[in-house]
């Protein structure tokens, strides 16, 4: 369905008047099956944000091919919709709006933009919250109304920059269960961006692990993990540990390879 | 907020009192007692003298200043999202920021006249540079996500601006509106004394020249009650545009 064919992208760094050429991605290759969940892990600053900014085609890639159903991508468009790692929720708009806007961006009349928003807020547990300003709201609340706002508009492609990166761990596990159960009803594709294993391997079908920079595919591991995934059950299988052990190793690798500082 | 305010009039009292006191105990001409600038207040409002002037004042003062505001916020707007726009335009706003306006006023009325467009344009230029600045610094400060965000979803330029841009810059905006309305307000009693004698301007004059102190601490006592109202004015205005931020800052 996505396809990411020998992808390279270099960025233009400028310190004190002195511009380097720093190559965030090198020759990335995958692709992304219709309704898969599949997660992308690397170290820090190994390009997968940018990855998944070039896929909603809000940077331009350098070399290489991004397509989507066959069809190259040049700019941000209808069928992908991005939750983003620090909300990005607008503080001077009630939840209920912040879910609108992207509804009135595809000029939808107000009666029917309020009707898809509060249904959006609902399946994502903040139906009592729609008066809310965001900065009243928990980050977990606030991530929940960002992914309302990408519900909304109805993306076949749901991009996820390290959604729950930024909420406690207790509210990280809840909200990771939400979605799981949200992909299961919906089954929309999902490229999941993190840095966390368990997360990796609880939520994806498969997994691509990302080398340091600059970014190469390290390898793209399968979930043998049976759906639906209960969070008690999931984690003390045997499977689990020896998957999330197994990336550590993958990712150690591919960090030692790349020797990067950690 | 309640002890603010019982400070406040702690404040406004004791100064009163020193004022009366010192007063009457030295010369009444430089210090006329408070009782003494009440009487004469009094007086100019029943002479039918200080209402028609004030208005007058007043009329030509909103109209520097809306004009200042809106051309600001314009010039602002463009100025903090268009880099060439800036780079174009920033050494004139900086260096006019700074210059004493008051110098412009010969060029004025070589351009304008003696007439009322001289005045109202001694207030736009008291008033425009402080909305430009903050118009353009609350644009420029616009957090990068949300711009990502909103072309992400598929906005473009114009609605970039209305949705994002703007509401996330009224704070600042209405930094620069505030400062603007002192400006104004000293730009209009400026062109009134220095370029055509009307309005309060005019009385302030008159009265300094003829040592009628206590009427002229009465003129400047109006004007400092009416720069009172009006920053309040646009203090309340503030609070129904950017609300939301207050609530932040209360948090």
């Amino acid at each position: 369905m996505v396809e990411i064919e020998r992808v390279s992208k270099s960025f233009y760094k400028t310190v004190k008047d002195r511009t380097t050429e720093v190559q965030a991605l090198s020759n990335v290759n995958f692709s992304v099956h219709a309704n898969e969940f599949l997660s992308i892990i690397g170290p820090s600053g190994c390009g997968k944000t940018t990855l998944l900014k070039m896929i909603d085609g809000l940077i331009p890639y350098d070399s290489g091919k991004i397509s989507i159903g066959g069809k190259q991508i040049t700019a941000p468009g209808p069928d992908r919709a991005v939750v983003f790692q620090t909300f990005a929720l607008l503080p001077w708009r009630t939840v209920l709006a912040n879910v609108e806007f992207s509804l009135e961006l595809r000029q939808i009349n107000t009666r029917e933009r309020t009707e898809i928003a509060r249904d959006c807020l609902k399946r994502v547990g903040l139906g009592d919250f729609e008066n809310h300003y965001p900065h009243e709201l928990s980050g977990g609340m606030q991530q929940r109304a960002g992914l309302a706002r990408a519900l909304a508009v109805n993306p076949s492609i749901l991009l996820m920059d390290e959604p729950f990166g930024a909420v406690d761990a207790q509210t990280r596990q809840l909200l990771q269960e939400e979605l799981l159960e949200l992909w299961q009803r919906e089954r929309k594709t999902v490229i999941f961006i993190t840095h966390s294993m368990d997360e990796a391997v609880y939520l994806s079908d498969r997994v691509v692990v990302m080398t340091p920079r600059p970014g190469r595919v390290a390898e793209v591991l399968e979930v043998p993990l049976a759906r639906p995934r209960i969070t008690e059950d999931v984690r003390r299988d045997p499977k689990f540990a020896e998957l999330t052990n197994y990336i550590w190793h993958s990712l150690k690798k591919a960090m030692d390879n790349g020797h990067a500082g950690v | 907020m309640h002890s603010q305010f019982n400070i406040n009039a702690l404040s406004i009292l004791s100064l009163a009192a020193v004022w009366e006191i010192s007063g009457r105990l030295f010369d009444s001409v430089l210090i006329p007692p408070l009782t003494k600038i009440g009487a004469a207040w009094y007086k100019l409002l029943l002479g039918g003298k200080l209402l028609p002037n004030l208005a007058a004042s007043l009329w030509t003062m909103i109209i520097g200043f809306v004009l200042a505001v809106l051309v600001g916020i314009v010039i602002g707007l463009l100025m903090g999202r268009f880099r060439a726009v800036e780079h174009f335009l920033d050494l004139y706003v900086n260096s006019l920021m700074s210059a004493p306006t008051t110098a412009f006023v010969p060029v004025l009325i070589l351009w304008f006249g003696l007439g009322v467009q001289s005045r109202i344009a001694v207030v736009f230029l008291f008033a425009v540079f402080v909305v430009i600045i903050n118009t353009m610094t609350g644009v420029k400060q616009v957090d990068n996500v949300l711009l990502e965000m909103a072309r992400s979803f598929g906005a473009k330029e114009k609605e970039t601006f209305l949705k994002i841009i703007l509401p996330a810059a009224m704070p600042a905006i209405m930094a620069g509106v505030r400062l603007a309305m002192g400006r104004a307000v000293k730009g209009i009693v400026t062109a009134e004394m220095l370029l055509t004698l009307t309005g309060i301007g005019a009385m302030i004059m008159q009265y300094g020249s003829a040592f009628a102190t206590d009427a002229l601490f009465a003129v400047i006592l109006t004007i400092l009650i009416v720069a009172m109202i009006a920053m309040k004015l646009v203090q309340m205005l503030d609070r129904r545009l950017t609300g939301w931020k207050v609530e932040v800052a209360v948090e």
